[in-house]
């Protein structure tokens, strides 16, 4: 019974996770004369091939240093140092990780828009205008997003840092500087190296900001690349985007393996408490190095944010003054009908989403920690691999698969389908944790004392592991509400997204409609955002209370 | 070199850790620092080592100020060795790097490359670490990375060594062999050692004087063998011999409790402020007991309440009215049984 149970579940996992990459490489293989790597060698042909390949290596690179050197940096200021007003510069820094990167994108071309003070103000002292529209606009935009995910692997472990080993260095009659490149840094490094990693994975996985930035402006890399083949229609194009997500693949497996050894060797210091005492103290610099580091992360987040807030209330071509001030993009925003549908629809998608992804997850997350056995860390690991794998690969992926079963694709419930597919392993991994902390004699006392399985669920497991569940539960919400890439292949024309609106309004060159439909969306965020931490602070007083009590 | 504390207070938020800490070390000595967890020990090192500022009061080095509210002599440029709890070796160096590292700073730039190699080899082989020179710590038993830790502490030859709790993670037999290697090492460098622990053991059997701390505060420092015999606080009488506390009345030499009279030889009279509250230290091992049946009188009854085997000796709790004292009794004595009446006595020296 058991093991027909065990086959049956990993005959599932198997066939939404994995079949699905199988049958893109096996359709990667296929040409008109049978298989082979007639599609491989098509591609290698094109020059446009080559130049989207050192494109995506170049943006890549290029944006992993700048989010390396953000989130690094602010990571320091904040864990090592004495700087005063340490919550702004975390959350200056972490901005771009709730705002969506299409928003991110869209602020930074208005930002730099040519009627734009910044371009205005280069012009006149003669100086060339910035184009965000360009290679170095991609990697800077690339940068700023991915920056929060180097942040949140450094911050937490320099502060893991044993002040022991910087005081044994200091009594050694080294510097407080020398001390924390010689102890400290080394400590942090296989974290730092692998936030480097996770960055580099994102911006190669990243659709929405060459989407924006490169496909106006003719600079293709893959994943672009991937989407340009996808809507061409060509006679092989859906092969083509094959060969060309496998290689897409390649890379970011590979880095996602790289990272998990990486991760294993930082595993020691998980466990060590945080220590937030000040390291480096800035002496008289303090005041210099903290006004600096504020006014560089608002320029770098919330200013562009403002100017893109600041176009949405200007009609087309128009600069900002206070006569051309106007609330009809908004009025657009509000009252269109595709706009309404788009949000109803990604609506729908979010919460049917959490929804799946709340009870699948938890369920495996519980089995994978309690049971552990090999079936389900099989479902584990391939629903990590679809989670690595670049959204738009995932998508073609989808496309071959789901094509198989008649109203599935062209409707709301392939989206579903790839976003459950997509951010389940957010859910294992928040809810495993969860169920980790709670000591299994707990569950144990619960069985001896005459519960059944159900009211050990209802009474001991689920109110504590409830907090934490929900928090990866928000996450994928509000990664689901705002998703772009997925839903740029997926979607059909009676079942549009949030993000692809905007995206296809800005395609458009309807830009302060795009910008109107942006600030809402931010608003959004950010009430949502606040309305997950009213409820996590509510949450915590009466659990504490009652944990004492029978 | 003398180390001289002088009213050292320290507050954590509302917390004194430390509330006027006078002592002076003198140069070449051992000192331990003794007292239960939170008494304070480990924020005086701390201040001492240069890690923490005190609120208030100063520490002085042959008459030079070290630390005081206001800072002083940045940590890395006082000459002195460390040994910490955690024992603090780099995981990214190996032995010899760890080692090596303080010889390479800034305050033995002028030091000879050869002067440096030798201090190096001196360091690692009066530990014995020589043959693990290339090795990582993580590579090493819990003895070994002991070593390096005392190693790195004395390569430089400082005039003072702390060491904060530095056996407290090995295990019992291996702390007991380490206790002889840091006082070779005492000997051998004539440092004056600063040794923060909460094992009296350790205290008694390695320091030329003992400091025993609680809440902040210092109750005694004197001798390993003064404090034993002749504590002058009830917490020390306490902590460290495990004294009984015997309350009664004292006239001249005679101690008397419920109408049993002790007559006290004068060298066994306790410290004045015992005599002044009425009170009697009695050591465990300073009870004479004989079973209580019987017709004879003298010396205090009670009855067996718990009896625990200890090999060497015996230790008994004995329930005499609302106290209850503790009484050793080596083993090959007679043995008393559980609720048995007993009378107890002082033993005669």
């Amino acid at each position: 019974m058991r093991i027909l149970a065990g086959a049956i579940f990993l005959g599932i996992a198997l066939f939404v996770f994995i079949t699905p990459m199988l049958r893109l490489v096996w359709m990667s293989f296929r040409t008109e004369a049978g298989l082979g790597l007639g599609n491989y060698c098509k591609l290698m042909a094109q020059p446009r091939t080559s130049r989207a390949i050192v494109n995506t290596v170049v943006v890549a690179v290029g944006a992993t240093l700048i989010s390396v050197f953000l989130g690094a940096g602010s990571s320091f200021l904040v864990a090592c140092t004495d700087v005063r007003r340490k919550r702004l510069v975390e959350m200056l820094t972490l901005a771009p990780f709730v705002i969506p990167s299409y928003i991110t994108t869209l602020s930074w071309s208005s930002f730099l828009s040519r009627r734009g003070w910044v371009n205005r103000s280069l012009t006149v002292l003669g100086l060339p205008m910035l184009d965000v529209f360009s290679m170095g606009g991609i990697i800077l935009v690339l940068g700023i997003c991915n920056a929060p995910v180097v942040y949140l692997n450094t911050m937490h472990m320099l502060r893991r840092v044993p002040r022991e080993l910087e005081w044994a260095s200091l009594a050694s009659g080294r510097g407080v500087w020398e001390t924390f490149f010689r102890i400290s840094l080394p400590q942090v490094m296989p974290a730092l190296i692998a936030g480097g990693v996770l960055a580099f994975l994102a911006a190669i996985d990243n659709f929405s900001v060459p989407a924006f930035l490169g496909i106006p402006a003719g600079i293709p890399v893959l994943s672009t690349y991937i989407y340009e083949n996808i809507i061409g229609f060509g006679p092989s194009s859906f092969n083509l985007a094959a060969a060309l997500s496998v290689m897409l693949s390649v890379i970011a497996i590979t880095g996602a393996f790289l990272q998990g050894r990486l991760i294993k060797k930082t595993s020691g210091m998980e466990s060590i408490a945080e220590d937030r005492s000040v390291r480096v103290p800035l002496g008289c610099a303090r005041g210099w190095v903290e006004g600096g580091a504020i006014f560089f992360l608002l320029t770098l987040t919330i200013v562009p944010l403002l100017a893109m807030v600041s176009s949405a209330f200007l009609p087309n071509y128009k600069n900002l003054a206070l006569e051309n001030i106007t609330l009809k993009n908004f009025a657009f925003v509000f009252t269109n009908r595709g706009v309404r549908q788009a949000v109803v629809c990604s609506l729908q998608l979010a919460s049917l989403t959490v929804l799946i992804c709340l009870i699948a997850g938890t369920a495996i997350a519980w089995l994978r920690v309690r049971r552990g056995s090999a079936v389900i860390r099989i479902v584990e690991v391939s629903s990590m691999l679809t989670y690595a794998m670049p959204g738009i690969v995932l998508a073609l992926s989808m496309i071959f698969h789901w094509t198989m079963f008649p109203g599935v694709y062209g409707t709301l419930r392939i989206l579903l389908i790839a976003y459950v597919t997509r951010y389940l392993i957010l859910q294992i991994k928040g809810s495993a944790a969860a169920v980790t902390a709670v000591n299994v004699s707990l569950e144990e006392a619960a069985l001896v004392y005459g519960g059944g399985m159900v009211r050990v669920w209802v009474q001991v497991i689920l109110p504590l592991i409830a907090r934490s569940a929900l928090a990866s539960a928000f996450m994928i919400f509000a990664y689901s509400f705002t998703e772009l890439t997925l839903s740029s292949i997926l979607a059909s024309a009676g079942a549009r997204t949030v993000g692809l609106t905007v995206f296809s309004l800005q395609q458009a060159g309807d830009t302060h409609l795009s910008a109107a439909m942006s600030t809402v969306i931010v608003f959004a965020v950010l009430i949502f955002y606040l309305l997950s931490i009213v409820l996590r602070a509510l949450g915590k007083r009466p659990r504490r209370k009652g944990a004492g009590e029978p | 070199m003398d180390l001289v504390i002088s009213n050292i207070s320290k507050k954590f938020g509302a917390s004194h850790a430390l509330q006027d800490v006078s002592a002076e070390i003198k140069s070449g000595e051992f000192i331990a620092i003794l007292g239960p967890s939170g008494c304070g020990k480990t924020t005086l090192l701390r201040i001492i080592a240069g890690f923490i500022a005190p609120c208030s009061g100063e520490v002085l080095l042959s008459g030079s100020l070290l630390s005081s509210p206001s800072g002083g002599v940045p940590i890395q440029e006082r000459n002195l060795g460390m040994v910490f709890q955690s024992l603090a070796l780099w995981p990214h160096m190996t032995v010899r790097e760890n080692i090596e590292y303080p010889l390479k700073s800034r305050r033995n730039r002028g030091m000879s490359r050869k002067a440096r190699q030798e201090a190096l080899e001196g360091a690692m082989t009066s530990t014995g670490m020589a043959q693990f020179a290339n090795r990582l710590p993580g590579e090493l038993s819990g003895g070994q990375r002991q070593r390096v830790a005392l190693a790195r502490a004395i390569v430089e030859r400082p005039s003072l060594l702390l060491m904060d709790e530095p056996l407290s993670a090995l295990d019992a037999e291996l702390r007991v062999n380490m206790r002889r290697e840091i006082q070779d090492i005492h000997r051998l460098t004539g440092a004056t050692i600063v040794y923060v622990t909460h094992d009296q053991n350790e205290a008694l059997a390695m320091a030329d004087r003992v400091m025993i701390m609680r809440d902040g505060r210092i109750e005694q420092v004197a001798s390993p063998r003064e404090i034993y015999r002749r504590p002058e606080t009830e917490f020390v009488a306490t902590f460290v011999s495990k004294c009984n506390l015997l309350k009664g009345s004292w006239d001249g030499r005679n101690f008397s409790i419920a109408g049993v009279v002790f007559e006290v030889e004068p060298s066994d009279l306790p410290a004045r402020r015992f005599i002044e509250r009425g009170l009697f230290p009695v050591r465990p091992e300073d009870f004479c007991m004989t079973h209580g049946s019987g017709c004879e009188s003298g010396g205090i009854e009670g009855q067996v309440a718990n009896r625990q085997y200890n090999g060497r000796e015996t230790h008994y709790k004995v329930r005499c009215g609302s106290e209850l004292y503790t009484v050793y009794v080596p083993s090959g004595e007679d043995v008393f049984s559980l609720d048995e009446w007993v009378r107890l006595r002082l033993k005669v020296r």
